[in-house]
């Protein structure tokens, strides 16, 4: 497939990354390119520069509580160091060539997605395109037409959920400066702007608190294939055992809304009379009240609301017995 | 290498051993060509001692076969690496888009944005001026219409009056590049008048004031019922009073081929004006014919030339309208002209497997014989008519066999939608009916309580029988591969015996092998298959057929024959199969023909090419050809192997007068079938039988489905090639799975394909894929090529229903949506759990089985009826055994005569439509044009 | 009229040189900046072996080896690769010895129609050379980015199997162009033409 033209710039370092970040009127980061390639191929908001960040080190670095933009997730999925979380829900990530190429930086950033957006440009223009691309046109969601405000593209990353699970900063920086925030602060309800991100700033990398080690969790995800298939739901959970009780819990999902979700406040709450088994049931429950995807993915939202009780559940059944 | 024959140019071959005399003065010197081998001793092989496992002639399994004096090679049986896999390995294989002619042009097509609209205007000049732009082309430049059918021919190379369905071609423009072509093609502007458009297989049974197309007189009514089919056969009376019933309503999804290669052709007319088409194509003839048709120009100005084919399974069997878009801007720019197409092109061409709604009734009477079976099939057409007609048969007659039923009632249509067009796809017409045949029977067995495979066992058509619509059934091995699916898959231990959750089903399937009646042409006139030998001083023997490799095997295949016949190593067989200017006519690869008619045209072009190099042979050694024996490069006395000639030196004297050795052989079916509209539908000299078991896990709280393992077999007459029949029934096996558990092409509310692209068109991954354990059966068909039958759609029918039943046996819920995506099943489950009264699905009871006295009472039919075909299949008496017996039918006596209720009808009357659920049935209630002056 | 808003092609993105070693061979070509990867070994280079199935990263068949590594050239833009070691399936081989992966998926049935084959050699080529004795599930672990329609993957997972023990094993693949067969081989303890044959 053409590609559309553009300009393509690889500073080899942040300094000179974030300079002509600054300078440049419209342009797009391109990490690993898994996720802008494709959309660049289907002509959806393609930009007439493109800045790689492929040569930029600064963005490498991998340890146990800290992990580059830039670092691909076949190597998150593969170094001992990383949290276990960070690594099972990392090996779950489409299949493993995506993983060879895609990186942290570019699954937390991932476009959001939907049936009537993620098309090339001559089925979007059999339906008249839609808001998310070419907005000049006044064209109406597909979704839910007659609301040209909101977009309900799906945020289908799996890593955004396990960092909120644990508890994950992000740190971002510009020409103007660095910033950091709480992990889930990072994004922003609406499938067009997505994050908080500014022009000319990217993400640096992401931090997880330094007890992380201390944090046990799991991921489940739901999918029709064990690979290429984005998450439709996915729920993770990271909990702290001390002397036998639960000290901490935090749940997080992704792939149902525009965002990922933080039901850490739920967890916390069940936690105050925690029976097991029942506690989970009840907290599943609340999870899928809490979670309201649109028919716009592959699976109906009926059931990825479902699947958010089962999923919840199962990524909470070591905690059945406690 | 101390061989006396041996020749150095120039010097006279008279001292060596030629002493025939037969030579004529001043015939050229040469070196002998070819020799050089690493291998120079022969292999003694003697009729006698042909061992049963290469596939002997004495010890049949299933009694003496036409080829058997034949078999003298070694290479029929064995497993082979495909002859041209070593182009494929090191990536010189050269499919559609790899074809790269000097000066050549990118193509790009312009396609519809409306469903269904009139083309007002189309304004090409602003595209014309542009730089790099050398040619523009829209349906105003082709006239003609073609498709693959010559009754329903309704395509374009580019819509004249109307699109027809998003992505429908509109025009086309040949570039420099890519890059100026593309806005090339955006810069052609077009006055549409959008139409209402009907997306709902349904919709199309009514009238339309703008009918998708119009077949002038043979228009039904003012409708889009493209094509409707009736036909009732046998004892219905009794059908409908049977006490044990199954009448489903099914709803199966359109599904596409998903190969890998996209689309791709290069066209290009040589200085001499000759035409030359690169298309990876599964019947290059179809296209030639085609091609002559929209370009006005004779059939033996234009070259098909097939590339490599990047998978086919019946979608690059159509000629298609991108080919003819190629074609027509190489002619006005003088350059050869290129397109490849986006995978989403790939699937708004389409002809994919038909959306369907199949309500199936499976009857069944107190003996546990099958009453009959009734269909009502309304298929989804599509835009376009393709290969719809045939479809629309096979959907019902396709399950008449392999069992001896009571009664057949089928009412079926095919109607136009606007949505890219249905077609041909691995398995054509017979699956989707086929899965609910065969659930249905699993539903009776049920009612009944009995074991379904006892079932099938006791209900099986013997071997040289005739269905109750006519088909001429040769070698069944049904038996065979319900036995050994049943052994190896411990079914008597699993079935209805495992804990909620896990569950093992049964699905049989059959299929034809050949179309017995060629789309084109009277099999009275022509062959269906035609193969020709050329065999030159090198000793090598060039095959040429028009038989398309897509993959499969075919021309793996047709050599191994000629190799056999011909006793000779596979490496001395080269084969020209690519170009319709050298191979000879052929009806291309689809039916699932390849094997059993060019292997047996080859066959026979081997015998011809065989009984000349005997001849000669004779001449040399003065032993008459019945003593000769043709053994590995060598042909010798059979009392004496030491006495004998050489491969080489018999050709020679063979080619002594002659020159280069030419053979042809050629294929035709037997005469066969039934006289009734419509009995030609499904007709095959063999069909190919199949059993499949699967063991399933179905996780109750998400719904889905995960295939553990599956036990495969199926009957393929001889497998001439173990490794390609293990290798289509594995992947028939995932493409199978594919349909029932995750393809599907989606559409959207507004009639929009949601998924044409590979991420959502959801293909099974090797994770998805279980173990498939491939049993081949081998039933010795008598007129196959050394007993051989098809391999390559049959083996996809049985998962489907396997894995149907399989999920019944788990969780006791019984399927009737394909394909069975994990939403869909939660979605039964929750209603499940609502009738039962279970809260918690995992609480759900699970279907266990009690055997009734009717369970004895098969067990006993089915060991009489195994005897019975046993001596069927030995004895030299193969004259049909009609279904029908098991139930009264008297077949010496005409229908006339036969008891009441007995009936063979394909003109329905009032009352046989009445019911008003029969969805297809209603495509009756119009009345063709021509004779609505009549009425 | 239908409306036209569509992202212009023209005039393309700048060019640049884009140099890489392809299969032990210098290569220098103009590319545009926004040129992939893919397009630029099969429109350029002239490795045309590299296949576009899905041209998104799905099924595969573009896989080739970027020093060492297998990776997708459908989503790799070239100006990314300069510099790298490229290996495409039609460096696999040793001049007409294939390399033991090509030759165990012949023989095994690992190909069909063989256009996703270049894309599973690279990609089992660069496992053994990682895990020279995998497992069935981690070879299936390692090709689960390629789509294969024909084969079911069975035979693939029994192809790299073979080519593991093959090359454990140190056993060479012949020479492709060695001579064939004889079509005159002598008799077996006979000259070809026995005394007293011949009328």
């Amino acid at each position: 497939m053409r590609m559309p033209p553009f300009t393509l710039h690889t500073p080899n370092n942040l300094a000179k990354a974030l300079a002509l970040a600054a300078e440049l009127d419209s342009f797009d980061w391109i990490s690993g390119g898994t996720d802008l390639l494709p959309n660049y191929k289907w002509k959806l908001n393609s930009k007439p520069d493109v800045i790689s960040l492929s040569k930029v080190q600064e963005l490498t670095a991998l340890s146990g509580t800290v992990i580059g933009a830039m670092v691909r997730i076949h190597d998150l999925a593969n170094n001992d160091e990383v949290h276990p979380l960070i690594r099972e829900t990392a090996g779950t990530i489409a299949s493993v060539m995506i993983r060879r190429s895609a990186t942290v930086g570019g699954n937390i950033c991932l476009d959001t997605r939907c049936y009537w957006f993620n098309q090339t440009e001559e089925w979007r223009r059999s339906i008249d395109w839609c808001h998310k691309c070419d907005c000049d046109t006044g064209a109406d969601c597909r979704v839910i037409p007659n609301q040209n405000t909101l977009c309900v593209a799906t945020y289908q990353a799996d890593l955004a959920a396990a960092f909120i699970a644990l508890d994950a900063t992000i740190h971002l920086a510009s020409a103007t400066g660095a910033r950091s925030m709480p992990f889930a602060d990072f994004f922003e309800l609406d499938g067009m702007t997505r994050n908080v991100l500014k022009p000319g700033e990217l993400v640096t990398h992401v931090t997880l608190p330094d007890d992380a080690k201390n944090w046990q969790g799991a991921y489940q995800k739901l999918r029709l294939r064990e690979t290429w298939d984005f998450p439709e739901a996915g729920v993770a959970a990271a909990w702290k055992i001390s002397d036998g009780k639960i000290t901490g819990l935090r749940v997080a999902t992704t792939g149902c809304e525009s965002i990922p979700g933080d039901h850490s406040d739920l967890a916390q709450d069940a936690l105050v009379e925690w029976v097991g088994k029942d506690s989970i049931r009840a907290l599943a429950e609340d999870v899928r009240k809490a979670v309201k995807p649109v028919s716009n993915t592959y699976f109906p939202p009926a059931y990825r609301r479902k699947m958010l009780r089962v999923l919840t559940r199962r990524a909470l059944a070591p905690l059945e017995h406690l | 290498m101390g061989k006396g024959y041996r020749q150095a140019p120039g010097k006279s071959g008279s001292s060596k051993k030629r002493t025939d005399g037969k030579r004529e003065a001043g015939q050229q010197d040469f070196g002998v060509p070819g020799s050089g081998g690493s291998d120079p001793h022969s292999k003694l092989q003697d009729l006698d001692y042909v061992p049963e496992s290469v596939g002997g002639w004495k010890k049949q399994p299933r009694g003496p076969h036409v080829h058997d004096q034949h078999v003298t090679g070694t290479t029929i049986g064995k497993s082979t690496p495909l002859v041209d896999a070593n182009w494929k390995m090191t990536g010189q294989a050269q499919y559609g888009d790899d074809i790269r002619l000097p000066g050549e042009l990118i193509g790009k097509i312009l396609r519809s944005p409306h469903h269904y609209a009139k083309i007002n205007s189309i304004d090409t000049s602003a595209a014309e001026s542009m730089e790099g732009v050398f040619a523009v082309a829209t349906g105003q430049d082709s006239a003609n219409r073609f498709g693959v059918l010559p009754v329903t021919k309704d395509e374009h190379a580019m819509a004249r009056e109307k699109v027809r369905h998003v992505g429908d071609l509109v025009a086309c423009v040949c570039a420099i590049d890519e890059a100026t072509a593309i806005d090339a093609m955006n810069a052609i502007s077009v006055d549409y008048e959008v139409l209402p458009s009907i997306h709902d297989m349904e919709d199309g049974l009514l009238d339309s004031e703008n009918p998708i197309h119009d077949r002038g007189k043979y228009h039904i009514g003012e409708s889009n019922v493209q094509k409707r089919v009736f036909q009732q056969f046998g004892d219905l009376d009794s059908m409908e009073s049977a006490p044990f019933r199954h009448e489903a309503d099914w709803e199966v999804a359109g599904l596409h081929h998903g190969f890998t290669e996209p689309h791709a052709v290069v066209a290009h007319w040589d200085p001499s004006g000759r035409l030359t088409v690169w298309s990876p194509q599964q019947v290059p003839h179809y296209l030639h014919r085609a091609l002559s048709a929209v370009l006005e120009i004779p059939m033996h100005q234009i070259n098909v030339h097939r590339t490599f084919v990047g998978g086919g399974f019946g979608g690059k069997s159509d000629p298609f309208p991108h080919e003819m878009c190629a074609a027509i801007l190489a002619r006005k720019c003088g350059r050869p002209v290129r397109i490849n197409f986006d995978r989403e092109e790939v699937y708004w061409i389409n002809r994919g497997r038909h959306p369907s709604r199949i309500q199936m009734g499976v009857f069944a009477d107190d003996d546990g014989r099958i009453a009959g079976i009734e269909t009502d099939a309304l298929i989804d057409g599509g835009a376009f008519a393709s290969f719809g007609h045939v479809t629309t048969y096979y959907n019902g007659v396709l399950h008449t066999a392999p069992y001896e039923i009571g009664g057949f009632n089928y009412t079926g249509a095919r109607v136009w939608t606007n949505k890219p067009a249905s077609g041909a796809m691995r398995g054509h017409g017979a699956v989707n009916s086929r899965c609910a045949v065969e659930v249905g029977l699993d539903a009776v067995a049920e009612q009944m309580s009995v074991d379904p495979m006892t079932l099938r066992l006791a209900n099986l058509l013997p071997p040289h029988s005739r269905t109750i619509t006519g088909f001429r059934i040769t070698s069944t091995g049904m038996r065979e591969c319900l036995a050994k699916v049943r052994e190896q898959s411990g079914w008597d231990e699993k079935f209805r015996n495992m804990p909620l959750g896990r569950g093992i089903g049964v699905g049989c399937g059959f299929f034809i092998s050949g179309s017995g009646l060629p789309i084109h042409w009277d099999p009275e006139n022509f062959p269906h298959a035609t193969v020709h030998l050329q065999c030159d001083m090198d000793g090598g023997v060039t095959v040429h057929t028009g038989a398309a490799e897509i993959g499969q095997g075919s021309d793996t295949a047709v050599s191994q024959a000629v190799a056999e016949v011909l006793a000779l190593p596979l490496d001395m067989i080269r084969i020209r199969s690519k170009e319709t200017d050298t191979a000879p006519v052929d009806l291309g690869s689809y039916s699932s023909r390849v094997t059993f008619m060019n292997c047996n045209a080859a066959i026979r072009a081997a015998i011809e090419l065989r009984g000349k190099v005997m001849k000669a042979a004779h001449e040399i050694t003065g032993y008459h050809p019945d003593v000769l024996v043709i053994g590995d490069r060598r042909i010798y006395y059979k009392h004496d192997p030491a006495v004998g000639v050489s491969w080489l030196e018999a050709v020679h004297k063979a080619q002594a007068d002659v020159g280069s050795l030419i053979a042809t052989g050629a294929y035709r079916t037997a005469p066969m079938g039934g006289v009734h509209k419509g009995a030609a539908a499904g007709l095959a000299p063999a069909y190919s039988f199949s059993a499949y078991v699967a063991e399933v896990e179905v996780d109750v709280e998400t719904g889905f489905v995960k295939v553990i393992k599956a036990w495969a077999a199926h009957d393929c007459g001889k497998a001439l090639n173990p490794l390609a029949v293990k290798g289509q029934i594995i992947g028939s096996c995932h493409m199978g799975m594919g349909q029932v558990l995750s393809e599907e092409m989606k559409y959207g509310r507004d009639g929009h394909l949601m998924n044409p692209d590979l991420l959502d068109y959801k293909i099974m991954s090797v994770h998805e894929m279980p173990e498939v354990v491939p049993i081949i059966v081998e039933s010795n068909d008598p007129e196959g090529p050394f007993g051989a039958k098809e391999a390559g759609e049959g083996p996809l029918l049985p998962i489907l229903p396997a894995v149907c039943n399989a999920i019944y046996d788990a969780i006791g819920i019984r399927i009737d949506e394909l394909p069975v995506t994990p939403d869909r099943l939660h979605k039964k489950i929750e209603k499940h759990c609502k009738q039962t009264g279970v809260d918690d699905p995992l609480d759900l009871p699970v279907p266990r089985y009690e055997p009734s006295p009717l369970q004895q009472q098969l067990v006993e039919r089915a060991e009489a009826h195994a005897a019975r075909d046993y001596q069927r299949d030995i004895q030299d008496d193969r004259s049909s055994y009609v279904n029908g017996v098991l139930f009264g039918f008297d077949p010496d006596i005409p229908m006339s005569e036969q008891k009441e209720g007995w009936r063979e009808s394909v003109t329905p009357t009032a009352e046989d439509l009445a019911d008003p659920k029969k969805r297809a049935a209603k495509a009756w209630s119009h009345v063709e044009r021509r004779h609505q002056g009549d009425a | 009229m239908s409306i036209h808003i569509r992202v212009p092609m023209l005039p393309g993105a700048g060019k640049e040189t884009w140099q890489a070693n392809v299969n032990g061979e210098a290569h220098e070509h103009l590319v545009e900046s926004n040129a992939i990867l893919l397009d630029v070994l099969r429109d350029q280079a002239g490795t045309l072996g590299v296949k576009r199935g899905c041209d998104m990263g799905t099924c595969g068949c573009c896989s080739v080896l970027i020093d060492g590594e297998p990776r997708l050239s459908c989503l790799c833009l070239a100006k990314e690769s300069t510099g790298s070691d490229i290996t495409t399936v039609e460096g696999l081989a040793d001049g007409h010895h294939l390399h033991p992966i090509q030759k165990c998926f012949a023989e095994a049935g690992g190909s069909q129609c063989g256009f996703c084959t270049p894309g599973f050699l690279i990609v089992s080529s660069a496992l053994l050379d990682e895990n020279p004795e995998p497992t069935r599930d981690e070879i299936k672990c390692a090709i689960e980015g390629n789509l294969c329609r024909c084969t079911g993957y069975q035979q693939i997972v029994d192809a790299v199997e073979m080519a593991a023990a093959m090359k454990r094993d140190g056993v060479d693949t012949p020479d492709a162009t060695g001579p064939k067969s004889d079509p005159h081989p002598l008799g077996p303890d006979q000259p070809s033409l026995p005394p007293g044959s011949s009328k």
